[in-house]
C-alpha cells in the first residue's frame, strides 16, 4: 500500500493557510473522489474541500479551530500500490521461486 | 540520539528528498510533463508544487527535447534544473538535446557554463506497461561524454544519491527503478554512508553478482537461494554506472575469483561488457572462469505478458552462476 | 482563435551617431568575412561559414541588445553579431582555426553563447534562459538567431511554443537568406515566411528588410521592449540573401546561377547604408576611406592573432568535460599522456 497526502491548497489567490471547520470524514473510512472532506475557513470564506480521489483515510491533520499553512498535509489517504502510478502495475512481492539448484565442487578454492 | 531511521518507500523517499531539496536550494526547481498539480505520473512529486509554489515546481508543453533544451538554458542563468521525463523511452525525442548539447555545453565552454542538471529518468521494466515505458538507458547515457550516471537500488539510497547529484556541479541521468517505488526501506536520514563508487549489498565468499537497479534486489534473493545450496554469493550493487567504481569491482572479485553481472537491457553493447572488462583488467589472474553476463535479450523490450520472460529471472541468474561455478580451464 | 498579433516597429529613429556606428561595425564585419575566406584560401582556416550579405541583420540585431545583461545565442554563421557584442574575434575565429569548437570567448562573460554547430540546437536553451530571467525578475532578454532551413527543426517548435505558454522574455530572429545549403526557401518553408508561424503560438511578430540596418534595428528593439516590459517573446524575421557560398567547402554553382544571385540578392547592405548616410550629409569619401583604412587594420590584427593561436594543449581534452572530473577519466589523461606525442 502507498500513502498519498492532500495538502491544503490555496484556496485564494495568495491565502497562507485556513482554519478547520469540521471534518467530514473520519480516519478509516473508505471515501470516493469528490466525496466532502472537511469544512474550513479562510480569511476569504468558509468552503468544503472535495476529495481530490479515492482511498482509505489514513490521517487527518487539524482539530476544529486549529490553523492548517498552506502546503503542509491536511489528509493522508492510503491507496492500493497498484494505483498509485498512471500506466502499469506494481509487482507483487511473491516468495522467491526457483527450478535451478546448484552444484559445485569448491574444494579447489 | 535522536532515531533518524524511517521506513518508507523509494516513492516518498524521493519526494521527501526533492522537498528538502527545494527548501535547501533556492536556486533548484522542478518541472516536467505532469509534475505540478498531479504529482508526477509516479507522484514522485506529490504536494511539492501546493508546497513551494508554482515558480519552483511546474508542468511544460509535452515536449522532452524542450524540457532538456529548456534545462541548458536555466542551468546558464544560474538555475539548478530538476527535470523529469515520465518514463525511460521518452528520453529519446530528447536525446539531440541530451547528447549534443547537456553533456557537452561545458566542455564547449571551455568550463564557464557548468551543466548542474539532474534528469530524473523513472526506468527499466518489470510493471506492465505500454512499449517505450521500460527502456534501459544505462549503457546509451554511459557512452555520452559529460555526463554522469546513476541508479539507486534501496530508498535510503534514492534520498542521499539523488540529494547528492542534484548538488552536483555536472549533469546527472538518475534512473530511479520504476518497479521498485513502492517497496518500503529503512531510511537514515542523517546517515547517508559512502555515496560514492558501488556498495557491497551481502557479502559472500564464492561469486561475485553485480547488479544495479531492480536487479540488486533480484540477486539479493538469489544470493539467499544459493545459501541453501552452500555457496556464498557476495552481491555488489554497482548504484553509479558512470562513473564505474573499478576499484571496487576489483576489491570484490579479486576476493572471490568469480563473477556474474546481471542487467535488463540487451546484451549486446550492454553496460555489463564494459563491467566485465573492468572485470578481467583487474583480475584476470585470479578469475576462476570468464565473467558471465546475465541480460535482457537483443530484442526490442516486450508486452507485459512477456516480460518476466526477458527480464533475468532467479532461474537464469542461477545457470549463469552455475556455468560459472563449472567452468573448468582447458 | 486569435488575431496574428504583429509587432510594430520601434517608434524612435536612429540618430547620425548611431547609424555612423553600424555602419563602422558592418564595414568591420564585411572585411572580416571577406579576409575570412581568404584565410580559408591561404590554409589559415580549415573551413568559414561566410556571412556576406547578412551585416545589416546581424550588426543591427546584436545592436538592440545591452549585453550587459541580455544574451545572444548563435548559431555558426553569425561573425556580425560576435563582432558587434564586442567578442574578441580572434577567440571567435579559433572555432573555424578548429582550435575549440565552441570558441576561445568566455560566454559566461560575454552573454554571446558557444557556436553552435547543429542547427536549431540553441533555440530553446534561450527560452530557459529567459525563463530564468523571468523567475528572477530581471527584465534581461534573450536573442536566439535561427535560420530559415533552422526553422524546419521540431525544437524551434518547441521552443515557441514553450516561450510562448511562459511568457519567457526571447526574441526569436529569423535570418531567411534564401538559402539552406542548396535548398531554397519555397522549398524549405511552407507558407514562405517564418514569421507567419509567430501567428499560431501567439507571437508577435514582424518580417523587415533584412538588408535595412534600420528596419532590423527598430524591429529588434521592438522586441526587447516587449520582453523586458513582462510580454514575453516577439519574433523578427529578417529577409536577407547568403551571397557567398554556404561555407567554404560548399559550391553554390551546382544549384544557382550568377544570374540567379545578381536578380535575388537585392540591394548590398552596405552599399545601402553608405547611401543613406552619404545623402544625409553624415558621410564623404574621406570619411569612408578613414573607417575603410580602420577595419582593414583592425582585420590585420586578427589575422596575426588568428595565425599565433596554436593548438590548445591535448590536456584541455579531459579538463572540461566535467566540473568534477573521474578518476577513470583521469586515468585515460594520464595513459594519453605517457603514450601519446604531445601537442
Amino acid at each position: 500500500m502507498a500513502e498519498i497526502s492532500f495538502p491544503l491548497p490555496d484556496l485564494g489567490e495568495g491565502l497562507i493557510d485556513a482554519t478547520v471547520l469540521e471534518w467530514l470524514v473520519a480516519v478509516g473510512d473508505q471515501v470516493e473522489r469528490n466525496q466532502p472532506l472537511v469544512e474550513v475557513e479562510t480569511t476569504k470564506s468558509s468552503l468544503e474541500l472535495p476529495s481530490p480521489q479515492a482511498g482509505k483515510v489514513l490521517r487527518i491533520h487539524g482539530e476544529p479551530g486549529d490553523t492548517i499553512n498552506v502546503g503542509e498535509d491536511l489528509i493522508v489517504f492510503e491507496v492500493p500500490d497498484d494505483t498509485a502510478g498512471i500506466v502499469g502495475t506494481v509487482p507483487k512481492e511473491a516468495a522467491p521461486k526457483r527450478r535451478v539448484r546448484l552444484s559445485a565442487n569448491l574444494d579447489e578454492d | 540520539m535522536e532515531n533518524t531511521v524511517v521506513e518508507m518507500s523509494m516513492q516518498k523517499a524521493l519526494n521527501r528528498g526533492l522537498d528538502e531539496l527545494l527548501t535547501e536550494d533556492p536556486r533548484s526547481m522542478i518541472f516536467g510533463e505532469d509534475v505540478g498539480g498531479l504529482g508526477g505520473v509516479f507522484r514522485i512529486t506529490d504536494g511539492l508544487q501546493a508546497k513551494h509554489g508554482s515558480t519552483r515546481v511546474y508542468d511544460t508543453p509535452l515536449a522532452e527535447s524542450g524540457i532538456l533544451g529548456m534545462s541548458i538554458g536555466l542551468a546558464m542563468a544560474g538555475w539548478h534544473p530538476i527535470p523529469e521525463v515520465q518514463f525511460d523511452g521518452f528520453a529519446y525525442p530528447a536525446i539531440n538535446q541530451i547528447v549534443c548539447q547537456l553533456g557537452r555545453m561545458n566542455y564547449r565552454s571551455r568550463g564557464t557554463l557548468p551543466m548542474p542538471v539532474t534528469l530524473r529518468v523513472p526506468s527499466f521494466g518489470g510493471i506492465r506497461a505500454p512499449e517505450m515505458h521500460t527502456e534501459s538507458l544505462e549503457s546509451l547515457f554511459a557512452h555520452v561524454p559529460g555526463l554522469k550516471v546513476v541508479s539507486p537500488s534501496t530508498p535510503h539510497q534514492a534520498y542521499h544519491l539523488l540529494k547528492k547529484s542534484v548538488l552536483m556541479p555536472d549533469p546527472v541521468m538518475f534512473m530511479e527503478p520504476k518497479s521498485r517505488y513502492w517497496q518500503k526501506g529503512e531510511v537514515d536520514t542523517e546517515n547517508p554512508g559512502d555515496l560514492e563508487g558501488s556498495v557491497i549489498a551481502r557479502e559472500g565468499r564464492h561469486l561475485t553478482l553485480i547488479a544495479w537497479g531492480a536487479m540488486v534486489a533480484r540477486c539479493l534473493q538469489v544470493a539467499e537461494l544459493a545459501e541453501e545450496d552452500g555457496i556464498s554469493i557476495e552481491v555488489l550493487d554497482l548504484r553509479w554506472l558512470k562513473p564505474i567504481d573499478a576499484a571496487g569491482l576489483a576489491a570484490s572479485v579479486s576476493k572471490t575469483k568469480r563473477a556474474v553481472v546481471v542487467h535488463e537491457g540487451p546484451r549486446t553493447a550492454g553496460l555489463g561488457a564494459e563491467v566485465a572488462q573492468l572485470v578481467s583488467e583487474s583480475c584476470f589472474g585470479v578469475l576462476k572462469a570468464p565473467v558471465e553476463r546475465v541480460t535482457g535479450f537483443d530484442v526490442p523490450y516486450p508486452s507485459g505478458d512477456l516480460e518476466d520472460e526477458y527480464i533475468p529471472n532467479i532461474d537464469r541468474i542461477l545457470f549463469g552462476i552455475q556455468r560459472v561455478l563449472e567452468y573448468r580451464r582447458g | 482563435m486569435t488575431d496574428a498579433p504583429r509587432l510594430e516597429p520601434h517608434a524612435d529613429e536612429l540618430g547620425t551617431d548611431e547609424l555612423l556606428k553600424l555602419y563602422s561595425l558592418m564595414v568591420r564585419t564585411r572585411q572580416l568575412d571577406v579576409a575570412a575566406i581568404a584565410w580559408q584560401r591561404q590554409g589559415i582556416l580549415p573551413g568559414y561559414a561566410p556571412e556576406l550579405g547578412q551585416e545589416a541583420a546581424q550588426v543591427g540585431s546584436a545592436y538592440a541588445l545591452d549585453f550587459a545583461r541580455d544574451f545572444a545565442f548563435p548559431t555558426y554563421r553569425e561573425m556580425g553579431v560576435a563582432l558587434a557584442a564586442g567578442v574578441d574575434m580572434v577567440e571567435y575565429m579559433s572555432t573555424h582555426k578548429a582550435s575549440w569548437h565552441g570558441g576561445l570567448w568566455n560566454p559566461a562573460e560575454t552573454h554571446v553563447a558557444p557556436i553552435q554547430a547543429v542547427v536549431a540546437g540553441s533555440v530553446l536553451h534561450a527560452v530557459g534562459w529567459a525563463h530564468g530571467q523571468t523567475v528572477d525578475g530581471t527584465g534581461n532578454v534573450a536573442l536566439t538567431y535561427f535560420g530559415d532551413g533552422a526553422s524546419s527543426q521540431g525544437d524551434v517548435h518547441e521552443a515557441m511554443n514553450f516561450a510562448s505558454v511562459y511568457k519567457a522574455p526571447v526574441v526569436f530572429f529569423t535570418q531567411n537568406n534564401g538559402w539552406a545549403i542548396s535548398v531554397p526557401t519555397e522549398r524549405q518553408v511552407a507558407g514562405g515566411s517564418v514569421a507567419a508561424r509567430g501567428a499560431g503560438y501567439a507571437i508577435p511578430s514582424i518580417q523587415v528588410d533584412g538588408n535595412d540596418v534600420v528596419a532590423v534595428v527598430r524591429a529588434v528593439r521592438a522586441a526587447v521592449e516587449h520582453g523586458r516590459a513582462g510580454n514575453g517573446p516577439a519574433m523578427v524575421e529578417a529577409m536577407t540573401y547568403r551571397r557567398g557560398p554556404h561555407s567554404t567547402s560548399d559550391d553554390p554553382g551546382r544549384y544557382r546561377s550568377l544570374d540567379d544571385e545578381r536578380r535575388d540578392g537585392g540591394e548590398d547592405p552596405l552599399n545601402r547604408l553608405e547611401a543613406t548616410l552619404r545623402e544625409a550629409g553624415a558621410l564623404d569619401d574621406a570619411t569612408v576611406a578613414d573607417i575603410s583604412e580602420q577595419a582593414g587594420e583592425f582585420v590585420e590584427q586578427v589575422r596575426l592573432g588568428v595565425d599565433a593561436l596554436d593548438a590548445r594543449p591535448g590536456t584541455e581534452m579531459f579538463d572540461f568535460v566535467f566540473q568534477e572530473p573521474t578518476e577513470a577519466l583521469a586515468a585515460q589523461a594520464a595513459n594519453w599522456r605517457e603514450e601519446s606525442e604531445h601537442v
